[in-house]
């Protein structure tokens, strides 16, 4: 197997996807250094969900070539996932199965020990759903089981499709809390897609914007902000840049008066990320 | 890894209300067949509780043991590869109806596992439904008091049985791939109706012994009088239809796009 710089989790090469005569990943050449969390930015159909089903086999690339943690990816070849965490566009679980079996499915198959099932409850907070079958979750559930699966085997690099899909916005700060960490402490590598900006904004190291199927900017969340203030100073009208503000002091309101032992934590955090938000925004 | 990729298999099925609903329509068989039988011998009987014996009688069938056997050979045979289409197209199917198809195919385990768990896990549910429902369908005939019993004629009858569920199972893999191919579970079970209609189309052509779909209407005589033995080219012909098929649906699994 071809080994790539072995700081870097996720490489693409030259990646196109073809449909017939629609190209859904023109020439994308990305580069996801290991230990950091990379934003994929775009529009809805851009090419997000495409790239992601290329760098986990689902696809096969019409050119180019996908290294995975130093393991290029072939079809059918699937040694490497054991690896890998991800969560694919949406939500989804056997809905005839408790949360408990869907997540033992995921431990069996990976080879992860017993106790994985229960921290994984624990860890997406599912404890209270665990007896009850995936197909009578609601949607921010749902999304909590396919993140607990994906983070059961305690994977070196998360890949994940709009993660933040369905989550009430205590969970969103929750997961991005648990994202963070997870990069922080354990060194995992996140991929994350999103079409959610401030989602990006606040949790990505680097981020990239992918339009069309091509990666039309790269950099730095710092760097990115730089360019976004920039730009905004001549683009907003000040009502815009209030309303913008609100949407951030309302968030942080609604996180501290519905918080509770769960999400105490989460709205304090909401407060700390809010703030930095708020001064890439203003 | 087959293994722990077989256990999770088992527990899908358990759990997959389809499991429980082609138990449910076996099982009924034989107490349709039951219930003929009963109209045949009481037709009086019958018609005093508003049930319609003339058809019955007009079949010109006989409340016994040779004819119980008889429909209950075409009732496994032809039911039973409709119903064992549904069992497989569920099996593979579902995982692309549930949209769970992206989260198996992308775990660390050979993609060919799922499909050999998936026809294995088909194959022995599909025997545990033929053992159970014939246990039903004896203890029936029995309650019933059929005359012309025979040990003789049970282990030909049962035999008849078993190898009509065991040709059908040999088609199976073709269904998996028609519900791999198309990412779902409408299309292989249309297609085993197509090819239904078609095998006893060709039942009555002198090409039936060659034709896979034509085999089984062959040997429980649906289409004509039943043979006693298949010839070594159906045999053949069944062999290379299990082989193609299960080849078809790894390398479709393997490296086709797999996207939902």
């Amino acid at each position: 197997m071809e080994e790539t710089h072995p700081a870097t989790a996720v490489s693409t090469r030259a990646l196109v996807k073809r449909y017939r005569d629609v190209t859904a990943v023109d020439s994308l050449n990305l580069d996801v250094r290991r230990g950091e969390i990379y934003g994929f930015l775009g529009r809805n159909g851009a090419g997000k969900t495409t790239t992601i089903r290329m760098l986990l086999g689902l696809i096969r690339p019409s050119g180019g070539e996908v290294t995975v943690l130093g393991r290029r990816i072939i079809p059918g070849e699937t040694s490497v996932f054991s690896r890998v965490g991800f969560l694919v566009e949406t939500a989804t679980a056997y809905p005839n199965l408790t949360v408990r079996e869907n997540l033992d499915i995921q431990r069996r198959l990976t080879g992860s020990p017993p106790g994985s099932v229960e921290d994984s409850i624990t860890l997406l907070r599912l404890g209270p759903c665990a007896g009850r079958r995936a197909g009578q979750l609601s949607l921010g559930n749902k999304q909590r089981l396919s993140l607990a699966r994906a983070l059961l085997h305690s994977p070196e690099l998360l890949v994940l499709d709009e993660p933040a899909n369905g989550l009430d916005p205590a969970g969103i700060v929750e997961i991005r809390e648990l994202l963070r960490s997870l990069a922080d402490k354990r060194g995992v590598t996140v991929f994350m897609s999103s079409h959610i900006l401030a989602e990006v904004a606040h949790l990505a190291d680097r981020i990239g914007i992918i339009h069309n199927g091509r990666l039309i900017e790269e950099s730095s969340r710092d760097d990115l902000a730089a360019k976004a203030r920039s730009f905004a100073a001549d683009a907003y009208t000040p009502e815009e840049r209030e309303q913008a503000l609100l949407t951030l002091d309302l968030e942080r309101y609604f996180l501290a008066r519905t918080g509770d032992a769960a999400t105490g934590e989460a709205a304090a955090g909401a407060a700390a990320t809010g703030t930095a938000a708020k001064g890439s925004v203003a | 890894m087959f293994g722990q990729v077989l256990a999770t298999e088992f527990t899908k099925l358990h759990r997959a209300k389809a499991t429980w609903a082609t138990l449910a329509v076996l099982a009924m068989m034989p107490l349709g067949i039951a219930l003929f039988m009963w109209i045949v011998r009481e037709p009086g009987r019958a018609a005093q509780l508003g049930l319609v014996g003339t058809k019955a009688s007009l079949a010109g069938l006989e409340a016994t043991w040779p004819e119980y056997f008889y429909m209950l050979t075409l009732v496994f045979g032809i039911g039973g590869m409709l119903l064992l289409a549904f069992i497989v197209a569920n099996l593979f199917g579902r995982e692309y109806g549930d949209a769970t198809a992206k989260n198996m195919l992308a775990l660390p385990v050979a993609r060919h596992w799922f499909a050999v768990a998936k026809l294995a896990v088909a194959a022995v549910w599909w025997m545990a439904l033929i053992v159970l429902v014939l246990l039903e369908a004896m203890a029936i005939g029995f309650a019933m008091g059929l005359p012309g019993f025979s040990a003789e004629l049970a282990a030909t009858g049962l035999t008849n049985v078993l190898l009509a569920a065991s040709i059908s199972f040999l088609l199976a893999p073709v269904v998996a791939w028609i519900a791999v191919l198309s990412r779902g579970e409408v299309a292989p079970i249309a297609f085993s109706l197509v090819m239904l209609a078609l095998g006893n189309l060709f039942g009555r052509t002198g090409w039936a012994e060659w034709f896979p779909y034509s085999i089984v209407p062959l040997l429980i005589g649906m289409v004509a009088d039943p043979v006693d033995t298949l010839t070594a080219g159906s045999y053949v012909v069944l062999a290379g239809t299990f082989t193609a098929g299960t080849i078809a649906t790894i390398l479709q699994l393997r490296f086709a796009d797999n996207a939902q």
